[in-house]
């Protein structure tokens, strides 16, 4: 992509962005949802979490399965531990850079 | 209180969060650097949209050649929680004129809306604001050393940041998997619809697809806690 097409891309991200943000605040006191659509756009976040995980954590590292395997691992674990997200964050960094280490 | 008291009070609630955005800030960075972005764009990325997870998303999906169109419709699609985030913050925050509501949603984040939302005696703008404020900075802040360091960092290091943008995720979701079977058996659906997607049709679509559908699926089978809850 050329300068201007990546400038492109960041002011709609911006735009995409807000717009969910601002609607609320705008129309706050008309805003009702279904229960179904409520529910809908409640499961997006797991669902797009979800795909943005499995299958790319595997490729994470080209060459080399494991490396997505032990963040996945490392990963998992805290976070059903119910560590804060940045300590999950930090760990699998930190298990991954040790595994690097050993490769 | 003042809206002095409160805008204070709003600051010192968001220090924790400090040390969340710096890291996953230099993490998106790196990455943002790696795929072939320079400090510019990267910090301007960060300026315009602050949305840690779509923004690392974004640079991942750039990376992997995917096109605009797609990149934005996939940012859309993960922002579309800040909806539900921003009706429940607008609604606790009633002393504000509209305007000023409109102009605040701006920094509506997972974190933001988790504090303001849980915090039992501030519901001003003044206290959303001072939260705004902490966390903004410090996500700026993060980015700016990521995109500036990178070429310095052992490549070891940047290499190691790639899981960052997984693990986030990981740590996001897990909370409301827990005690949930059936929200964990759509997570699971999930994963193997995108893989065989991912197998046959460009990778960016896969995931849109697969969130889309997969969401919709779920309306029939899954129970939220707490979904009767308006707050």
């Amino acid at each position: 992509m050329t300068t201007a097409e990546i400038i492109l891309l960041i002011l709609g991200m911006a735009f995409v962005t807000y717009i969910p943000r601002a609607i609320p605040a705008a129309f706050i006191d008309k805003i009702r949802f279904g229960k179904k659509l409520e529910k809908f756009l409640m499961l997006i976040p797991y669902t797009a979490m979800t795909a943005l995980i499995v299958p790319g954590i595997f490729f994470v590292n080209e060459g080399n399965v494991l490396v997505g395997i032990t963040g996945l691992f490392v990963a998992g674990i805290l976070a059903w531990k119910k560590a804060p997200v940045m300590v999950s964050v930090l760990g699998a960094i930190a298990a991954v850079f040790l595994l690097y280490l050993i490769l | 209180m003042t809206k002095h008291t409160e805008y204070i009070a709003g600051l010192k609630s968001a220090i924790p969060v400090i040390f969340g955005f710096i890291p996953v800030g230099i993490a998106y960075a790196l990455m943002a650097r790696q795929a072939g972005f320079d400090i510019c764009e990267t910090c301007l990325m960060s300026i315009t949209v602050f949305a840690g997870a779509s923004q690392m998303m974004a640079v991942g999906m750039y990376a992997q050649g995917a096109g605009i169109l797609a990149i934005i419709l996939a940012t859309f699609l993960l922002n579309l929680r800040h909806f539900i985030m921003s009706t429940c913050v607008m609604n606790k925050m009633q002393d504000a004129p509209k305007p000023a509501k409109i102009a605040s949603a701006f920094g509506v984040t997972d974190e933001s809306f988790a504090i303001f939302t849980t915090e039992k005696e501030h519901s001003s703008l003044a206290y959303f604001l001072g939260l705004v404020t902490v966390t903004y900075l410090s996500w700026n802040l993060g980015t700016l050393i990521g995109a500036v360091t990178s070429d310095f960092l052992p490549e070891i290091v940047t290499a190691s940041f790639g899981i960052a943008l997984y693990a986030m995720f990981i740590g996001l979701i897990s909370p409301g998997l827990h005690g949930n079977k059936r929200l964990c058996l759509l997570v699971l659906l999930t994963a193997v619809c995108n893989t065989l997607l991912y197998l046959v049709i460009p990778q960016s679509w896969a995931l849109i697809i697969s969130a889309l559908v997969c969401a919709a699926a779920g309306v029939f089978f899954v129970d939220l806690g707490g979904e009767d809850d308006n707050r």
